[in-house]
């Protein structure tokens, strides 16, 4: 970031670009980079019997990361986060776009309602799940009143339930940004493309979907990166009986009172995400630049 | 003007694109309520007599009480308003702002910073909450509603910047050279011109923003004192003791007065008309 | 941008407040959330004029993180017996002056002097429990004594119990006859197959509220704080508590004062107010745990002195655990590995 941003074409002073920019560096820089400074020296030091760090210089805690154990779990954490962003893609578009296309009077609202159920305590929300999920819950009831042979679904407390629970929490944050593409659409586009004999779904699939693109990543982005390290909807739908990346951090400080090698396990998780991060900026940079 | 530039004119779609939006209209529907299905059993619930609130008991409205009596507990949700609010604004102006010059200037380390940015999303909440305190106690600055709104800025305003960025992209670069020939200044154009374009995503991504506030827990625990405790550090609290029907009554509350809030400002406008 | 002019103020009002409140006759407890009932606190403003600044934790090692951290800072914690030790070895706590505390006479001389604490100088007990087995009779007809009674393949899939991986190995070296607090490698061998077996049995882990899974009726049988199975059983004489003929794990949460506390003049008094029996009996009221005040216990129901999860019959053996230390990490190694394995 010691690069001055060097405006190509246009008239703007550096000076004022670098003024709008700098709250946001000095921000980071506070806030993020000091931060994550302080938990990369700590993952190099060593604990003592009472769970104080000292600083002496190890490098046993990311000999531990590596361990098969830590790795597997990392692997199960990226496919739960990647099966909760599929679907949340799938559930989540058309509700984007239908707000997005809706009347200009009513997007508002329309967002508010999809964001109110979230204003709700997280806990709350959880056992009412847990609820509705249960043996003897209101599922399972319905289905008794439908077909009452039918044996009781076996919902809560399964992988199922942890991906409901992750599709439920995140798709707010997958149907926000798409909304914000779908929004400015262009309506002659879509109807030129229909009038040279494309049909609605060759429309879709052709016409629409690439030019909301960005915000599909946009939402991928929100909604991937974020449920990676979840670990509260694991513990109460999931029964904690599978650990995932997020509750091994969240124990090294709540259980085992292994600061460094939480810091360790922190440290990796986020320096692959950063190294996969910046390579896909890199190579998808062209991607970016076409004009929709 | 604006207006003309982001939405186009509504007219009426040939059919076959009409029964693809009545489908999708349908699947919306269904999605809102899935959305809405533990809202519908938490609201009953908040009716439970049973103190656990696990087993269906028999209808009261004590809890409603419950609520309006217990200082701390309204004290904390008026903390959790507070600090989600303030944080909302700070992320909005941090965000838009960011994704616009990002977007905007082409520099040497944008790409570095643009992946910074993306840090905080990453970061598990504990390590963020923990380096915050160390951060903090080492600066000698104290913890409280400045240290919760500064750790909930950090991690919610990126939410903010992808989804404006996500908006910029092709974005036609005419409509701002326009302006400034016009002889508007850069700070004018960006006010006048692009800010009202980027508004669906900039309120996509305020209410992301005051989401991801509000039910914060663990970076909140770690910067918080007393006086700045939220709604998440007492009902997560609560859990030791037994978490009752009190909580579904204050989530109800919330909620009646979130939709009469939007009623009321619909009305206002109304009456500005 | 009209909410910015409008809460930026708001905000600087509540920040000068919280400076101008700093002012003296003040006392910054940071407990369990709601453990300490409010018509205590209350009564104590009341009757001394101290504002009490109670700030909460969900467990003990938020409460050990944000302490060792450096931040905030307390005239009254509220941790359990091993973190106070650990405080206690890291110089955090202040000893307590048994002068301005003529009530510590109230207490049962078996809850004082504890290991974690030996010579009683910088810890009272405040409330305290057990880890035991909760069946629920009507649909486990077997007698359910012990530990292995709990985890067989009959009941596989139909367990909840304590999301703590010190927990799940402590009931394996009691049921190894091994001790519970001297963690060796070799030990840990030994409790390894034993653990591996139960995991797979396990339907719930949960340490903030076990009782749902078995008022839900998702699960039979587990294996809970005291606490939890008072309650249940309080809702539903079904819900039946045995502690383990093997040995359980018990808790003592304790009071303590800060080696850095401001107002430890106000901690005493707000300490022994606490031991009043008329006063502790009001925190037996709100929550059915082991009340080591003996005078405030002769002011307690039949009905509560009954509840055997409060009040357990016998003579059970009981151990409270000591700070383990690295070993703690061997532990979550161990059971994140078996977990992991399924």
């Amino acid at each position: 970031m010691s690069a001055a941003p060097a405006v190509s074409d246009r008239s703007t002073p550096r000076w004022r670009a670098w003024l709008l920019l700098a709250p946001m560096v000095a921000w980071l820089t506070l806030f993020v980079v000091v931060p994550t400074a302080i938990l990369i020296v700590y993952s190099f030091c060593e604990r003592d019997e009472v769970g104080r760090v000292l600083f002496t210089f190890t490098l046993e805690n990311y000999h531990r990361v590596l361990d098969p154990v830590y790795l597997w779990i990392f692997a199960r954490s990226i496919g739960y986060a990647g099966l909760t962003t599929v679907i949340c893609i799938a559930v989540g578009y058309p509700v984007a776009y239908c707000i997005g296309r809706a009347r200009e009077e009513w997007r508002q609202r329309l967002l508010l309602l999809v964001m109110v159920p979230f204003w709700t305590s997280f806990l709350i929300r959880t056992y009412a799940w847990i609820t509705i999920l249960k043996q003897e819950g209101l599922l399972n009831g319905l289905l008794h009143q439908l077909s009452p042979t039918a044996s009781p679904l076996d919902l809560l407390y399964t992988p199922t339930a942890v991906v409901i629970g992750l599709v439920y929490a995140y798709l707010p944050f997958m149907i926000l940004p798409i909304y914000g593409s779908v929004e400015k659409l262009d309506g002659s586009l879509i109807e030129a493309a229909h009038d040279l004999g494309a049909g609605p779904l060759r429309v879709f699939s052709a016409v629409i979907i690439p030019l909301t693109l960005p915000g599909i990543a946009a939402g991928t982005l929100l909604v991937f990166v974020p449920a990676v390290g979840m670990f509260a909807i694991t513990d109460l739908m999931g029964g904690a009986r599978v650990p995932l990346i997020g509750n091994v951090i969240q124990n090294q400080f709540m259980q085992a009172r292994d600061w460094p090698f939480g810091a360790a396990l922190g440290a990796v998780f986020m320096a692959l995400f950063a190294v996969t991060y910046w390579v896909m900026l890199k190579f998808g940079a062209g991607e970016e630049e076409t004009p929709a | 003007m604006p207006a003309t530039l982001t939405a186009a004119p509504r007219r009426r779609l040939p059919s076959g694109l009409r029964v693809l939006e009545v489908t999708l209209t349908g699947w919306t529907s269904l999605v809102i309520v899935f959305l809405y299905l533990p809202i519908l059993v938490l609201v009953a619930y908040s009716f439970n007599s049973s103190r656990l609130n696990i087993v269906w008991e028999s209808f009261t409205v004590g809890w409603y009480r419950r609520v309006w009596e217990n200082v701390p507990l309204l004290r904390a949700a008026e903390n959790s308003v507070i600090i989600a609010a303030v944080s909302t604004v700070l992320s909005v102006l941090l965000g838009t702002v960011g994704a616009w010059l990002l977007h905007r200037y082409r520099f040497r380390g944008a790409r570095g910073l643009q992946t910074l940015v993306a840090v905080p999303m990453v970061m598990p909440e504990i390590l963020m909450g923990i380096s915050l305190l160390i951060l903090f106690a080492t600066a000698g600055l104290g913890l409280g509603f400045t240290a919760v709104i500064i750790g909930h800025v950090t991690f919610s305003f990126p939410f903010v910047l992808v989804a404006v960025q996500a908006r910029l992209k092709g974005l036609d670069p005419a409509m701002e050279e326009a302006a400034l020939d016009l002889g508007a200044t850069p700070l004018q154009a960006f006010w006048l011109v692009i800010v009202p374009c980027l508004r669906p995503a900039i309120v996509a991504g305020a209410l992301m923003a005051f989401t991801l506030s509000w039910d914060e827990l663990i970076v909140t625990f770690f910067t918080t004192n007393a006086a700045s405790a939220t709604l998440p550090i007492r009902v997560f609290g609560m859990a030791k003791v037994g978490l009752n029907p009190m909580l579904n009554a204050l989530s109800a509350l919330f909620i009646v007065a979130t939709v009469a809030f939007v009623i009321f400002s619909d009305y206002v406008k109304k009456l500005g008309r | 941008m009209k909410p910015l002019r409008l809460l930026l103020p708001a905000l600087l009002a509540l920040l000068v407040s919280a400076v101008a409140a700093r002012a003296a006759g003040e006392l910054n407890l940071f407990g369990w959330s709601e453990y300490i009932p409010q018509p205590v606190l209350d009564g104590f403003t009341k009757e001394t004029g101290i504002k009490v600044n109670f700030e909460t934790f969900a467990s003990n090692e938020e409460l050990l993180s944000k302490l060792v951290a450096g931040g905030g800072s307390y005239d009254l914690v509220q941790p359990s017996d091993y973190a106070a030790e650990v405080m206690i070895r890291q110089h955090l706590l202040s000893p307590l002056d048994p002068a301005l505390l003529p009530n510590l006479k109230n207490l049962a001389p078996e809850f004082r002097q504890r290991p974690h604490d030996p010579a009683g100088r910088y810890t009272v007990p405040y409330m305290s429990g057990t880890v035991g087995i909760v069946v629920n009779t009507d649909r486990v007809k077997t007698p359910v004594r012990g530990y292995g009674d709990v985890f067989t393949p009959a009941l596989k899939d139909r367990i909840v119990v304590l999301n703590d991986t010190r927990e799940m190995v402590t009931w394996a070296l009691y049921t190894l006859n091994l001790p519970i607090n001297t963690i060796t490698a070799e030990n840990l061998a030994r409790a390894r197959p034993v653990v591996a077996s139960w995991v797979k049995l396990v339907k719930v882990y949960d340490s903030d509220s076990p009782k749902t899974a078995l008022l839900n009726g998702d699960v039979d049988v587990g294996v809970v704080w005291s606490g939890e199975a008072a309650i249940l059983w309080k809702e539903n004489k079904k819900f039946q508590y045995v502690i383990p003929a093997e040995g359980a794990h018990q808790f003592i949460d304790v009071l303590a004062i800060p080696a850095n506390a401001k107002n430890k003049a106000a901690a005493h008094q707000l300490i022994d107010y606490i031991l009043r029996p008329e006063v502790s009996v009001l925190i037996s009221e709100a929550f059915p745990y082991t009340n080591p005040n003996l005078a405030a216990r002769k002011l307690l129901s039949a009905e509560q002195l009954a509840n055997p999860a409060s009040y357990p019959p016998g003579h059970p053996k009981l151990e409270t655990f000591r700070d383990i230390g690295k070993d703690a990490a061997a532990i979550d190694r161990l059971v994140t590995d078996l977990k992991s394995a399924q």
